[in-house]
Parts: structure tokens; sequence; C-alpha cells
């Protein structure tokens, strides 16, 4: 093939190229919008859902309570060793060695008043 | 949430400002990114449903990414195509009966093409190059496409492509080659044969 067809044919696909370009397919307008619907479900959301609120404000508390009940109970024990020193040792079985099985388990003194 | 960006806002501003949760912003991309997605994968893959399919897949991927993307590092449009790119390739490479042109074994056609493409029509033009197109191995097309008629730059394609510029001047060079002895093959199914 000689050059003078060579030009031609490269022109000849440029044209082809050129049509080509200027028929794109299009996409219709019922798949664009089906993509636009897709980036709002897709959007990240930056307000708190009342599904996510509910959950999280409800794990809070839980954990305020939690923590609460525990220090709660630590601070009550020192309030009472502090306040009712006398009633430590009477249900403390190291402070006193003939303690009660009474002090221990409730009607165990019935028991004994029956034998 | 109303978009505040200017209509020339760079993709990447937009993708940002989607990610805070401008719909305005997601809308606009939609609008610059679909049609030249479905058009790129529309003429590799010869079916408008399938490219559909892999547009919609390549605009969730970015909806999933705008929220870690880091202005600077790329433009939104290189990584659209390079993920639309990657689809269409694993359909291409799904199917297994789509007849191609052997690319080592193709001569310089003596088509006579140029009188053959004065006598068409635009349209018929345009329907042509498609269905030559479609004979081509998968990378010379998606190169051939790109360059061609997306009319991006050589180092553009090279990004997408995950290739170097030279190899993605070989392919285009070997791809025109191979469409003109495709077009030369078929000028009688094309309609021209007697032109």
């Amino acid at each position: 093939m000689d050059m003078d067809r060579k030009t031609q044919d490269d022109g000849a696909l440029e044209a082809l190229f050129s049509a080509a370009a200027d028929h794109a397919p299009e996409p219709t307008d019922a798949f664009m919008a089906k993509l636009e619907a897709e980036a709002l479900d897709a959007m990240p959301s930056h307000a708190p859902s009342p599904k996510t609120t509910r959950p999280a404000v409800w794990g809070a508390l839980k954990g305020l309570f939690a923590a609460s009940g525990l220090s709660g109970a630590a601070v009550l024990g020192v309030w009472i060793g502090f306040v009712m020193p006398d009633i430590v040792p009477s249900v403390s079985p190291l402070a006193e060695d003939t303690a009660s099985l009474s002090a221990f388990l409730p009607g165990a003194d019935l028991a004994e008043f029956s034998e | 949430m109303a978009s505040e960006l200017a209509e020339d806002a760079p993709d990447a501003a937009l993708l940002v400002a989607y990610a805070n949760g401008d719909a305005q912003a997601g809308r606009a991309l939609v609008g610059r990114l679909g049609p030249r997605l479905f058009a790129y994968a529309t003429r590799v893959l010869g079916d408008r449903a399938e490219a559909e399919d892999v547009v919609q897949e390549a605009m969730l991927k970015l909806w999933k990414i705008a929220p870690d993307w880091r202005q600077g590092e790329a433009q939104v449009s290189t990584w659209a195509y390079r993920v639309t790119v990657n689809l269409c390739t694993d359909r291409l490479r799904r199917r297994k009966t789509r007849a191609q042109v052997d690319i080592d074994s193709v001569p310089e056609p003596d088509s006579g093409l140029a009188s053959a493409v004065e006598q068409m029509t635009e349209k018929d033009r345009a329907e042509a190059l498609q269905s030559a197109l479609d004979t081509l191995p998968e990378r010379q097309r998606q190169a051939v496409v790109l360059r061609h008629l997306e009319g991006l730059s050589n180092p553009e394609i090279a990004g997408i492509m995950d290739i170097g510029i030279e190899a993605v001047e070989s392919l285009t060079a070997r791809g025109k080659r191979t469409l003109k002895a495709a077009l030369a093959d078929r000028k009688e199914d094309l309609g021209y044969g007697h032109g």
C-alpha cells in the first residue's frame, strides 16, 4: 500500500472517530435519576438519626449507672466504717473468734432454741 | 443541605462536599461523571445494560470512598475511569465467545477505506466504528476509546490503565491498525462494500 493510500485511510479513520465522538452513547434520564438517588442514599449523614441516638443514649446511661453503683458501694462502706465503727466487728468473722453462727445464717438461732 | 460550591468547582471539592452531606455536590458529580463513564463502558462493552451495571458499581465505589478522599492525591475522574476500566476488563474476560482479531497477524489493510467512509452518513460512521471496536482485543479497545473517543491524553490513560506512556502509544497504534483491518474485512457487512 502506498503512502498516499495510507494517509487517506488514516484520515478516514479519524473521520470515523470524529463521528463516533459526536454520537456518544448517552445514558437515559431514568438511569441518571437512579444514579442520583443512589448517591443520596449512600451520602454520609452528619446529623444523628433517631435510630442511632436511642441506643447510644441508653448505653451511656447504663454505663453511668454501673459506674455510680460501684463508687456508691465503696463510699457507703467507708461511711459506715467511719460513723458506726462498733457494727463492723459484729459482722466480721475475723473480729471475734467466737462469732455465733446466727450472725451468718438467719434462722440458725431459732434452731438452737428448738433443741 | 444546599451547596455553596461554584459550578466550576473541581471534582475533588465536590466529592469532599458530598462527604460532608452536600446533596447538590453529589448530584453535580453524577452529572459530570455519569455520562462519560457510561459512554466509555458502552463503547468498550458494546452493551448498554452491562454499561449501566458497571457505571452504577463504579459510582457506588466512589461514594463509599468519599469520606476518606484526600485532595491532591489523584483526580476524581481518573480514579473513576480506572475503576470503570477494571470493571469492564472483568466483564470482558468473562466472555469466552467473542471473536477478536489476532493483533499480531494484522497486515496494513489495502481497504480503500477513505472512499468508503466518504459515502457514509455520520450515524453510519459511528455505527461502523462501534462494530469494528467490538472486534479489538480488550486492552487495545480500552486504549483507543480513551484516546480517540474520550479525548484523554496519553499520560492520563497511562494512569488509568496503570501502564507506561509508551505502552499506551503502542496499544493505540496497534489498535488503529487493527481497526482499519477490521473495517476492511467487514465492508460488505457494514454496507459500503460497493462504494
